[in-house]
């Protein structure tokens, strides 16, 4: 191997090289950004979500055209209403951005990157702050083309088959998709908290799942109904309050509200997320 | 320039660094020596901000390395742990890196040219080899032209070359008025390439001065010793500041004490002696004795270790 040494050009930095190597939170969000583009879980995971929408939205449209008086699955489809119908795939595909997000903050543990991380923005809530950026940009934009490809692609599916359908100019129906993708954005977020608060892939993953799919359905089916006004206020119940989303219990908060307390959620989490990796050791 | 003041580390119950004060000066290369778990890694972790110490202050140019403007480029650094994704490529790590600091496509090529990889900058980092890992590592380090560089055993896995290469590189660097702080649990490593030394043992400072300083102790030497009389001998020259090894039954070194006084205290007793000759000390065996720890200072003369080789041969 020809190694050769640099010829001793380099100079000292002085107070003028200081300011042209000068950090700032812009750069920052340009390494978390060049770390999520470089990584195949990042492509690989938002195009099997855009897949999985679409995909889901099309299917369930053409079984409920099929089967309009089935008592079966299929029928529940029909009593699902339209926009239901063709969001249908989100309720897997919060596991998948989840997932995605769960990947991007524990990863780096697993590799230990965030050793790399950390010495390169020894300010550590940059690296939270500019990872959610990073996340949040590029989500919205997946999840946006995901549910309204699905919308569309579903409505023509359901009108084909001479179906009820919705357009997005009816009541509530634009907030239900762009709602969607909001909560889809939210779960990533909440993913990627908790692996850097958790330092592993699965222990997020398995705290994710929990928290957004099995918790809901445990609590909405064997807690008394006096839990009710309680539960909506578990994330994906605060989600049902403006997307089609599965809710636990029969209370549910106003748009407004369910947005708000959605945010809180993440907030919470990804300012825990910062709270964690300011105080721990790396 | 870095500053330890008072600096230690505790894990738990484990004390990693126990109240070091040291200045890495710049413009000198600094060897950072000390054995295995002796507390090099620690210490270079908690200047970099990446462990919080337990109490103590660890400076670089003046002030806590969290609060640099430019990270990057004021230290550089090689971790003894890989830290890279094994699913991105060189360049990509490097190019990652470097953004956080303004460093772009053109000097990262740079810096994978100075270490010799240019031709796998493409490749995902899981496919490297310990050394090329290394290379990347010094690559990263080297990355926004730091006033520091802290490297953590960098030689570890490289090739004979590599290791030429970065030995000359360092020197360049510290020429050039840079920090330059090495660790390394070998001696060997680093009396080719250090000026200054600074020895760690069980979290404490054992030595800090100059290489020739420490080339001087260290010829002061040792007499090798035989004798069948060896365990009646040993406790005669014990004394203090004598240092007492047996490298097998029968044979013991001694620091501390000249040959021709050794002799004087055999023949005052009617001691036999079979061989009593002068050894100057080699760098590796003074920083073998530095480090030694209390205990094995006590238990050194092992005089009746049952070795089974030496009781069939007398038996014979
Ligand atoms: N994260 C940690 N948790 C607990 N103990 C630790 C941790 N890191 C280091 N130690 C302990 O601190 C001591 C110093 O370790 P350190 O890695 O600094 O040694 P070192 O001088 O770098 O050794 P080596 O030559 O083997 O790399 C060791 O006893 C080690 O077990
Ligand atoms: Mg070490």
């Amino acid at each position: 191997m020809t190694t050769t040494i640099p010829s001793p050009t380099a100079v000292l930095p002085e107070p003028r090289l200081v300011r042209h190597y000068r950090q700032s939170f812009g750069r920052v969000i340009r390494f978390e950004w060049i770390k999520f583009r470089t990584l195949r879980a990042s492509w690989v995971g938002q195009a099997l979500l855009v897949a999985l929408l679409i995909g889901f939205s099309a299917l369930a449209a053409a079984m409920s055209n099929n089967r309009m008086g089935d008592t079966g699955r299929a029928g529940r489809f029909a009593e699902m209403g339209p926009v239901a119908i063709v969001l249908t795939g989100a309720n897997l595909g919060v596991l998948v951005v989840g997932v995605l997000g769960c990947i991007l903050g524990a990863r780096e543990y697993g590799s230990r990157m965030i050793a790399s991380t950390v010495a390169a923005v020894p300010r550590r809530w940059q690296v939270v702050l500019s990872k959610a950026v990073v996340l949040t940009a590029v989500l919205l934009v997946s999840t946006l083309v995901g549910v309204f490809g699905a919308f569309f692609l579903g409505m023509s599916v359901l009108h084909s088959g001479g179906n009820h359908t919705a357009a997005l100019g009816d009541p509530g129906v634009l907030r239900q998709v762009v709602g969607m993708a909001g909560y889809l954005t939210a779960a990533g977020l909440l993913g990627m908290g908790l692996g850097i608060l958790l330092r592993s892939v699965a222990g997020s993953i398995g705290v994710l799942i929990a928290g957004l799919l099995v918790l809901p359905q445990l609590a909405g089916a064997l807690l008394p109904a006096s839990w009710d006004p309680a539960l909506k206020y578990l994330p994906s119940s605060s989600a049902a309050a403006f997307t089609t989303i599965d809710r636990a219990g029969t209370d549910v908060l106003s748009s407004g509200a369910g947005a708000a307390v959605l945010v809180v959620w993440v907030l919470a989490v990804v300012g825990g997320a910062v709270w964690a990796i300011s105080r721990r050791d790396v | 320039m870095i500053e330890l003041h008072q600096l230690t580390k505790r894990y738990g119950d484990k004390v990693a660094v126990d109240g070091i004060s040291a200045t890495i000066p710049p413009g000198v290369v600094t060897g950072f020596l000390g054995p295995n778990g002796a507390g090099k890694s620690t210490t270079m972790r908690v200047v970099l901000g990446l462990d919080r110490p337990t109490s103590g202050v660890a400076l670089v140019n003046g002030r806590p390395y969290v609060d640099s403007r430019a990270p990057l480029a004021e230290v550089g650094a090689l971790l003894d742990a890989k830290g890279t994704d094994g699913g991105r490529t060189a360049r990509n790590h490097l190019l990652a890196l470097g953004a956080t600091v303004g460093v772009g496509p053109r000097r990262v090529d740079e810096v994978l040219g100075t270490v010799g990889l240019s031709h796998v900058a493409g490749k995902r980092t899981r496919e490297f080899s310990l050394g090329m890992g290394q290379r990347l590592g010094i690559a990263a380090a080297l990355l926004a032209d730091p006033t520091v560089l802290l490297l953590d055993e960098p030689v570890n896995g490289l090739d004979l070359d590599g290791i030429q290469w970065i030995r000359a590189l360092l020197a360049e660097l510290a020429a050039e008025g840079r920090t330059v702080l090495l660790s390394s649990h070998l001696m060997s490593e680093l009396e080719l390439v250090a000026d200054h030394l600074l020895v760690i043992g069980r979290g404490r400072i054992l030595a800090d001065m100059p290489i020739a300083e420490f080339i001087a102790n260290a010829s002061v030497g040792t007499v090798v010793v035989a004798s069948p009389d060896a365990a009646t001998l040993a406790p005669l020259l014990a004394g203090d500041g004598v240092t007492l090894t047996s490298t097998e039954a029968g044979t013991f070194e001694v620091r501390g004490r000249a040959a021709d006084e050794i002799g004087d205290i055999a023949a005052a007793h009617g001691l036999r002696l079979h061989q009593l000759a002068t050894h100057t000390g080699s760098l590796e065996s003074a920083y073998m004795a530095l480090t030694r720890d209390e205990v094995e200072y006590a238990g050194a003369v092992e005089l009746h270790a049952p070795h089974a080789g030496t009781a069939q041969r007398s038996a014979a």
